[in-house]
Order: structure tokens, then sequence, then C-alpha cells
């Protein structure tokens, strides 16, 4: 057995083992530093191109966010500087607080609908893979609208008049008395949102989670049918647990999305009635284009971003683990 | 003596050649002849859709023909609800135009202070815009003496629309001139199965109801010291207002709450107008254009407008009016082509393209017969009244929001207390906002 501190000598067809002295090791040091520095300026090159568009479309931007933060700005007024004074102001504003606490139940419902649904229908396409193919790119189209033809073909079935399909087909059904303004109640605005939110973001956990049923070998399948497992044991047992890969990164993609969605909430409610399904994203809009408050918006990207670094930088350094 | 006699006609004729070029060339820089060249590309900066957006580029049209030299170049910006934040981002992205259209006296204000709009006083007196515009209009587009928008087109916007046959259906002959008759009025709507008002108020068509409320139990006066902040939103007059408009929701006038905050002004539009739902509806007057244009009805015929009904509070001679402008840039690429486009909008031939398009010109020289019957009832009760701004387009950006928001929360909860919740939050708003 070699020690840590012997290196296999090859030579003369028998290994011999001497030990390694700090002189070899410098060596060896150096000869991998010179290694190094003679491939930096190639990797550089190649790096080159991303490394310039990172800087353009995401570090000049966020160092002007960030001073922009700085500034009092109210339309094209000539700006004040404000120091910490627009995220003094934001911690101390009611509907930036409310609008944390939509974000967070916005978030969390949309991505476990969202995720939820894509993760039952996967596993129920996984059963009859080929016969599931049109299904399966059907909600999946729905997954490629864009958010704000989500937020109108939404509106078209919400709309409290005669024109709406959901009060429609209530009152043809003979459940007219349920017909309700949906989009203009505070109770229901929110949940009429989630729904149509998690309806447009299911295709693509569909597709994550399928793959990763279809990742599972044939052979454990086999092996389980072959010891007496039933289909419900094999989904339960097998399937289900295989296809969690799948489930955390559609987790991670769709927690993501939701934190930014903006779109179908623009569309569907302008955050209204009275701010209720006005998230961050959405505050962060009306402060910034609609009151053209630019330094008092950039304060409240900058919490959005943290929120999106704090949920993101653990699952990135999760992933890489696994990778490695 | 000849000798010295020539000499000195020399110099005369040399002074004399000078002097004569001087003047030309004085001449040849003055407005008059600098006006009288006008070519070249004219930029507008649009942000006018559907009807609007048509007559807009009739007009320029219009103009192009007059003056052959010019071409017209539009910076269109795609807008939904306040185009405020579109047309500042495009200024401060570095957009160029020559002219732009305005309809917030705010924003003008805002933009007269960042130093981006042209004093247009010179040009009112040197193209005697004064022969086609009446001096109201004239002040309308001004700010602390200044001209600095020429006003194109103007709404009566308190005007209720209504759908004749849906009046016929509810059995009402004739429209209401009080707040009693119109009151009363709820029970024969509500017997017909009508909503007597629509009440658009997911955005912001809300608020044209309580501004036609203030403005007939305050007066314009007050209605100008509330929204330059001269006196609270606590004050009396505020709450006042409130608890008569509490009244109408009280007598049903409106549906839920939850139904006037699930509706936007155009479907408020379309429950009046189009399915017969409901009742009147207070909004500019586009919507004559939007009825005629989309909803295929005739204007007179098939809907008509009533003014605001009288309120016996001693100021039932205003109308809340909106105005749309034209203004320059001050650093207009083209100002010669602006100057002139913006003389031109007031001629003959400008105001009766507007009229044909189904809106009004403050132009005195528009062919009256052009206008559809809702058209000249409304420039005849604006002609009528003390005009007043629309009271929510002359407040702060800051508080426009909190106020339509705040006027949201009180349709929910019409009740005294929420009149003061209501009123406080708007006033601790506007207190940071001035």
């Amino acid at each position: 057995m070699t020690d840590a501190t012997q290196a296999p000598v090859s030579g003369s067809g028998v290994t011999t083992s001497s030990p390694v002295t700090d002189s070899d090791r410098r060596r060896l040091a150096a000869a991998r530093r010179r290694r190094w520095m003679a491939d930096m300026p190639a990797a550089y090159l190649l790096l080159a191109p991303v490394l310039v568009l990172f800087a353009f479309s995401v570090v000049y931007p966020l160092i002007q966010t960030i001073w922009l933060s700085f500034w009092d700005i109210k339309g094209l007024y000539p700006p004040k500087f404000a120091g910490f004074g627009n995220f003094v102001t934001l911690f101390n504003d009611a509907t930036f607080l409310r609008a944390i606490v939509t974000t967070l139940l916005w978030t969390v419902c949309t991505t476990v609908l969202s995720v939820g649904a894509g993760w039952g229908l996967a596993l129920l396409c996984s059963l009859a893979p080929k016969a599931t193919l049109i299904p399966r790119v059907l909600i999946f189209t729905a997954f490629g609208v864009s958010e704000a033809v989500t937020g109108y073909i939404w509106l078209g079935i919400y709309r409290p008049d005669a024109g709406g399909v959901l009060n429609a087909l209530l009152s043809a059904i003979g459940l007219g008395q349920f017909a309700h303004p949906w989009l203009g109640d505070a109770n229901t605005a929110i949940w009429c949102l989630i729904i149509a939110y998690s309806w447009a973001q299911t295709g693509l956990p569909l597709i994550l989670i399928f793959a990763a049923t279809q990742a599972v070998s044939r052979n454990v399948i086999e092996a389980a049918h072959i010891d007496g497992a039933g289909p419900g044991a094999i989904m339960r047992y097998i399937i289900a647990p295989l296809s969690l890969p799948g489930v955390r990164v559609a987790l991670f993609i769709n927690l993501l999305g939701s934190l930014r969605a903006f779109d179908t909430i623009y569309v569907l409610t302008g955050g209204g009635p009275v701010r209720t399904t006005e998230t961050i994203g959405f505050f962060m809009f009306r402060e910034s284009f609609t009151q053209f408050k630019l330094g008092y918006g950039a304060a409240a990207t900058l919490v959005l971003l943290a929120a999106v670094l704090i949920i993101s930088i653990p699952a990135i350094i999760q992933r890489t683990k696994e990778a490695k | 003596m000849t000798t010295k006699t020539h000499g000195m006609a020399r110099i005369f004729m040399r002074r004399a050649t000078v002097a004569g070029l001087g003047l030309a060339t004085v001449f040849a820089l003055t407005p008059h002849s600098y006006a009288a060249d006008v070519s070249g590309t004219l930029v507008l900066l649009d942000w006018a859709s559907g009807s609007e957006q048509d007559m807009i580029k009739a007009l320029e049209d219009g103009f192009v023909k007059a003056n052959p030299g010019v071409q017209f170049k539009e910076v269109n910006l795609t807008v939904q609800g306040d185009a405020r934040g579109a047309i500042r981002a495009a200024l401060q992205s570095g957009e160029k135009a020559d002219i732009f259209i305005n309809t917030w006296p705010a924003f003008r204000k805002e933009l007269a202070d960042a130093g981006l709009l042209k004093d247009l006083t010179p040009l009112w007196d040197s193209a005697k815009l004064g022969d086609n515009l009446s001096q109201s209009w004239k002040d309308l587009g001004s700010l602390d003496g200044k001209l600095y928008g020429v006003t194109y087109t103007f709404g009566d916007r308190s005007a209720m629309f209504y759908k004749t046959d849906t009046m016929k259906k509810a059995g009402i002959d004739a429209q209401p001139k009080t707040w009693d008759e119109f009151v009363a009025n709820f029970a024969k709507l509500k017997a017909a199965g009508i909503t007597p008002i629509a009440v658009g108020a997911k955005v912001w068509s809300h608020t044209e109801w309580f501004e036609s409320i203030y403005e007939h139990l305050n007066g314009v006066d007050m209605a100008a010291q509330l929204t330059s902040h001269k006196i609270p939103w606590t004050d009396p007059s505020v709450k006042n207002t409130l608890k008569k408009w509490a009244e109408l929701i009280k007598a049903g006038c409106c549906g839920d709450a939850a139904d006037m905050l699930a509706m936007d002004w155009d479907n408020a539009s379309d429950a009046v107008m189009k399915a017969g739902t409901h009742g009147y509806q207070i909004i500019g007057m586009w919507n004559n254009d939007r009825a005629q244009s989309t909803d295929g009805l005739k204007s007179g015929t098939d809907f008509n407008i009533t003014q605001f009904p009288a309120m016996g509070a001693g100021h039932d001679d205003v109308s809340s009016v909106d105005t749309k402008e034209f203004s320059e840039f001050s650093g207009a690429a083209n100002p010669a082509a602006a100057d002139a486009f913006l003389t031109w909008i007031t001629t003959k031939d400008a105001a009766n393209i507007i009229a044909q398009h189904g809106l009004a010109s403050p132009s005195n020289k528009v062919d009256p017969s052009l206008y559809s019957a809702v058209i000249k009832y409304s420039v005849d009760a604006v002609a009528a009244a003390k005009p007043q701004f629309v009271m929510g387009d002359l407040l702060p950006g800051d508080l426009v929001d909190e106020y339509r928001v705040q006027l949201q929360k009180f349709l929910q909860d019409p009740s005294d207390a929420n009149i003061d919740a209501v009123t406080q939050a708007l006033e601790t708003k506007a207190a940071s906002s001035y």
C-alpha cells in the first residue's frame, strides 16, 4: 500500500516507492502553475464573449439599479440623493409590506399548484407515454404562450358580464346563483390569478418530471413487477421517488418564475382590487413606470433580487454538489 | 468739391448696401419668414390609439396636404392606461420628437419645470392663434402665464351617456334635470332589471363620479383649492361629497362593489352601450366615437348624453372638462414645422377633421353642422358652464394613484367611519406629494 506521501515511480518494469520531497512538491506545483498560466489566455479568450455579454446585460444594469436606489427621483424632476432613505421608506410603506405578504402567498401557491399538477400529470403520462403524447404537447403549449396572452385568455373566462365563460357556464348548468365578479372581489381575485398562472406554468414541470420518469430503468420496474408489485406500488415506491430530481428542478424554476411574475397580474387585475393582488414585482412596476419614482422602484427591485438570491444560491450550490 | 461729392456718394452707397444686407438678414431671421419655409420631417410622439389614432392620422395628412414639404414621422408609444410613464421613459431614453400629445396639466408642469417644453406665447401672438381660439383655451393650456399647449379637442366630463332603448325599456321619457329626479329614476331602472349606473372602478373611471358631485356641491374654486392642496382632503367638502355618493350606492345605483371593481371604463361602456344591463355612465367624449365606430350606434338616436343633474347647492353651472393639446419640445429639431402645425391645428380645415371624427374642436372656425348630436350637446353644455379640468389630472403622480385606490376602498365600504379613514389616508399621502 502506498503512503499518501509516497508516489509510484515507474521504471525497469518494477514499481517502487520513494519519498516525495518538498522540492518535488514545489516543482510539481510550479509545473501546474505554468500549465495553468499557459492555458489562461485561451480560457479567457473563449470566455470573453460570455463575460462581455454578462457585464452588459447583468452587471451594468445591476450596478445602475443599486445606484438608482440611492436617489429620490420623481418623474422628470431633478433627482435628489437619498442615501438609504428609499429602503427606510420601503419598509415603512404599508403597501410594500402588504405586497411582500401577497408575494409569499402567490409564490407558494402558484409553485405548489403548478409543480403538483405537473408532477401528477407526469406520473399519469408515464403509465402510457405514447398514448399521452398529444395531451402532453397541448399542456406544454400553454407554457409556451406569453403570460400576457394567458392573462387575456383568463380575462375572457373571469369577466363579470354575460360574455364571461365561467359565469356563462355556471348559468348554463343551473348554478347561476354562483356567478360572481371574480376579479372585482378582493376575496376571490388572488385565487383566480393563482389558478390562471398555475395553469400556464404546469407545462414545464410536466415535461421535466416526465423526462425524469422515463430515465427510470425498465429493469428496476420489471424486477419489481416480478417481485409481485402492482402498478400502484410501482408508482408509489419506484417511479414517484425516482422522479424527485425532476421535481426539484421544476420547483426551483417555477419558484423563481413566480417571484418575478408580472404580466398575468397586470392584464387580469392591474394589482387590484384595492391593491390586493399587488406583488413586489407589480409594486416595482407601478412605482417605477406608472409613477416614475425610479429610485424607489429600484429599491424594491433590489429587495426582490435579494429574495431571488436567497432562494436560488442554496439551490444552485446543492445542484453543483450533486453534479460532483 | 465734385471729387468730395463723389466720395460722399460712394460712402453713402456702401453704407446703404451694408444696411440693406443687414436688414435682409434680419428679415430672413424673423419668425414670419422662418415659418413660411416649412419643410423637413416633423416628429410626433404619439400615444393615441383606436379611432383617436385614426383622427391623428387624418390631421397629419391634412397638414401635409397644406404643407407638401413636410413629412410626418410618428414615434408610437404602445400604452395601456396612463401614458405618462411611457412618455417619460421615451424621453429619458433619448427619444427625439418635435411635438407630442398631452392631456394632463400636472404632467405639463413636470415637463415645463424640467425645461423640456417650449413657451408658445410668442407663437400665440405672432400666428394670431387668438383669432381661432378664445382666451379661455389659452388659459387652460398655460402655466404661470406661459402657453405650453395648443388645445385641439375637449370633452364634457360631466355628461352621462345612456342608450335610448334602455331608457325606453325603463319607461323614462325625459332625462332627469335634478338630483332627486335622477335618484327617483333608479326604481324604474331597477324594476326593468337595469342597474342604474355603470361604474368602471377597476382603474380610474370611478373618480368621475366623485369629481362631478364635488364640483356641483362645492364649485370650481373649491375644486381648484383641493387639487392644489390649499384645503386638506379631510375637509368637510370632501366628506360631504362622499356622503352624497354613498346615498347613491345605498340607493342601489351601481351593484356590488365587486361588480364595480371588476369593470374598467370600457367594460362599463359595453354594459351601457352594448348589453344595456346598466343605465348611465360618466366618461369622456371619446366614448361617442367608440359607440359609433365600434358598436355601430347612431349618436343622438341610439344613444345620447345628459348633463349631470342639478344638486341645488349653488354650483350647478359647472362642468368637468378634459382637453388634449399639442405641445412643442424646447429641443425640437424642426421648430418651423412644429410651429406651423400648432398654428394649422386651430384652422377650419383641422377643426372640421376633428369634428368629422366625432370629437369637439375648440376652434371658432369649426363647422358645427359636422358635429354629431352628442358632441353638439356637449359643446353647448361646456360653453354654458364654468369649466373645471378633470381633478385627477391635476393631482401629482404620487397622489393620483392613492386617490383612485382610496375611492375604491370607499366603494367597498361607503360608511361614515370609512369615509373618515379614506379622507385621512388621502390627506396623509397629499402631505408628502406636493
